[in-house]
């Protein structure tokens, strides 16, 4: 593909405009770490979700929807909308809650929360392993998937344009803190929409139009014995056990980047800089929304019209299907392909500012600051800042070079940590959970992800397989992988967690009067003399918010496909779903119970 | 902010105008463009 003067302009003025954002808020940034990590927590609502929706759309996301749609079809995507009832969660059960926490990042909360040398463990522990490894292997599969659709599209001559687009990107996030960061995502996202929304109406067009489109990807369906419009998988004679696991168990268990159970890394941190808890829910609804009911249409089109444009793509190898998303930008007229490149520039800056902006928070205010040098000046910490977020960018760059594939990046950080979610989620509700509830959750998952690897056949696995199969499922080996490292590591857990001494009474009733949690904090709520019970409104909140994205998103699809009659049936529930919903969050008090 | 929405959205309209072949594509990236300046507008009002 050889882009023209036109489009070279196009995507120059868009690198300028980006910058010239972030570098506008570099001064502010430069006040204090507060500003620098949480923006002064003074952002709003729109400000922070779209930031949110901005950071979880990366370049190699509208890639690995298109393979799962040319794989699986449409219901394919629930491997990543399950999530959706976790976000719900993490809007009315968490979100005001981590403001109320006034930490500066996630991994401060151990320390509010749990007292002793196991906290301090905890905490150095997770501060070295979220901000080095896992931001690295982060940052390594976005670029690396970026570097596959630069070269898809331009051959390797695209490259040096991606290493100065990182290189720009890290200057002026170095510089700009959380705010610039949160203020080029608004522009970055608005880009990175148009980009794929433009693309997928030029696919439509090139496949015959909607009618068209829908009539050979029915006539490709038939021929495999597959319905790739489907929105739910076939419940036909064997259930497809993955789609059960992702439905009733991935979503609170697995500790997934930008949808952690309770909320974390980058989502966390933009609740903690919200202006109050009231614009942290507000803000984490619209995150919600945006991720579930507005970004995926495009891509799933362009996926359907490559599959109408490219004979035999649905039995080729899984990387030719994914990269079928950059093929489709050769169909791009001039002038429009610099918007499309553009965007694709977007969404991988978007994911890269926050990364490392995330990252720095963590070996700064978790690592350096209480550990290395205590009591140093604010001046003092934002230099220090700015240097940690500049190793941290140039080791994640490095990463990429060793990284072997997107999916082995996405693979080592899902099945490390597969078992953990609910102990992230009871630390909130429960005041029976300590430090060393979260190091054996930490530890058993790893330990028994390592030896699934290793051993995947083995008695255990063998025996749930069959248990599985008497059910009616078909054979899965990943779901039940999950299902065995979800079990061991409640049960170990739980188990440690009745065995070692509750954390210090001071310091749960100082979490407990700052925070203000409902749920199991019997004995504490009796020290402070208050209680604070989870009302009935948030429970029917979620069930709302479930169902208000479920028919947001499947009525947007019906209308796309021309079914008006149930298209506008779906909407019309949403509708009044979201209208029943923001009654609820109106009424309760986020601020004070 | 409010400058960059406006400095996308307005080379997007022009563009379009310009590039886009057919109607659909056309109409596409015009409607884009305005929910940039729109955006734009609402974000300049939100700063003042």
């Amino acid at each position: 593909m050889r882009l023209a003067a036109v489009d070279w302009l196009f995507i120059a003025w868009y690198f300028v405009l980006s910058i010239a954002i972030g570098l506008y808020y570099s001064r502010k940034a430069g006040q204090s770490i507060s500003e620098y990590f949480v923006g002064g927590r003074s952002l709003p609502w729109w400000l922070l979700g779209t930031s949110m929706v901005a950071t979880s759309f990366s370049s190699d996301t509208p890639l690995a929807v298109t393979g799962i749609v040319v794989k699986d079809g449409i219901a394919g995507n629930w491997l990543w909308w399950n999530f959706m009832l976790g976000g719900a969660l993490t809007i009315l059960f968490f979100a005001h809650l981590w403001r109320r926490a006034e930490v500066v990042t996630e991994v401060e909360f151990i320390d509010l929360r749990y007292s002793g040398r196991p906290a301090r463990f905890l905490r150095g522990f997770k501060a070295l392993y979220l901000g080095v490894p896992v931001s690295c292997i982060t940052f390594g599969w976005v670029t690396l998937a970026m570097v596959k659709i630069i070269q898809t599209v331009f051959g390797t001559s695209g490259v040096t344009a991606m290493a100065i687009c990182l290189g720009l990107t890290v200057f002026y996030t170095t510089l700009s803190g959380l705010w610039g960061v949160v203020a080029t995502d608004m522009l970055l996202f608005g880009v990175a929409m148009a980009g794929s929304i433009i693309l997928s109406v030029v696919s439509v067009e090139k496949a015959g139009g909607i009618a068209a489109l829908v009539r050979s990807v029915r006539a490709i369906g038939a021929a495999g014995g597959k319905d790739y419009l489907a929105v739910l998988p076939p419940l036909g004679q064997a259930l497809p056990l993955a789609f059960f696991v992702a439905l009733f168990v991935q979503w609170w268990a697995v500790y997934y980047p930008e949808a952690e159970p309770g909320g974390g890394g980058w989502g966390a941190q933009r609740m903690l800089a919200a202006k109050d808890p009231r614009h942290a829910v507000k803000g984490t609804l619209w995150f919600t929304v945006a991720n579930y009911v507005v970004r995926p249409w495009p891509w799933i089109l362009t996926a359907l019209a490559a599959m109408a444009l490219f004979p035999g793509l649905t039995a080729a190898p899984q990387g030719q299907m994914e990269a079928a998303y950059p093929r489709m930008m050769a169909f791009l007229p001039k002038g429009i392909a610099g918007i499309v490149v553009a965007s694709l520039f977007a969404a991988f800056m978007s994911t890269i500012e926050s990364i490392v902006n995330l990252s720095g928070s963590y070996l700064l205010n978790d690592l350096y600051k209480p550990f290395v040098r205590k009591n140093a000046s604010e001046r003092h910490y934002v230099a220090a800042s700015r240097v940690l977020v500049l190793i941290v960018s140039l080791l994640g760059a490095g990463f990429s070079f060793v990284l072997g594939s997107v999916r082995m990046g996405w693979q080592l950080v899902m099945e490390l940590s597969a078992g953990i979610g609910l102990v992230l989620l009871l630390r909130w509700y429960w005041w029976r959970v300590s430090a060393w509830s979260e190091i054996a959750a930490l530890s058993a998952s790893a330990v028994t992800a390592t030896v699934l690897k290793i051993v995947p056949d083995n008695p255990v696995t063998r025996a749930v397989g069959r248990g599985l199969g008497r059910l009616g499922f078909a054979p899965d080996p990943w779901g039940v992988g999950i299902l065995v490292i979800v079990a061991v590591t409640t049960a170990v857990w739980i188990a440690v967690t009745f065995l070692t001494r509750p954390d210090d009474e001071a310091k749960l009733l100082a979490f407990y009067r700052k925070v203000r949690p409902g749920g199991a904090w019997g004995p504490i709520a009796r020290l402070d003399g208050r209680r604070y019970r989870l009302q009935a409104a948030p429970f029917a909140g979620w069930a709302l918010a479930v169902v208000m994205i479920v028919c947001l998103l499947f009525g947007l699809g019906r209308i796309i496909f021309m079914d008006w009659g149930r298209g506008a049936a779906y909407l019309a529930a949403g509708l009044a779903c979201a209208l029943g919903l923001s009654k609820i969050i109106s009424r309760i008090k986020w601020e004070v119970p | 902010m409010a400058l960059g929405f406006w400095g996308v959205g307005a080379p997007l309209g022009v563009f379009g105008c310009l590039f886009c072949p057919t109607a659909a594509e056309r109409l596409t990236v015009l409607v884009l463009a305005g929910l940039f300046l729109a955006v734009g507008a609402l974000i300049f009002r939100a700063q003042k």
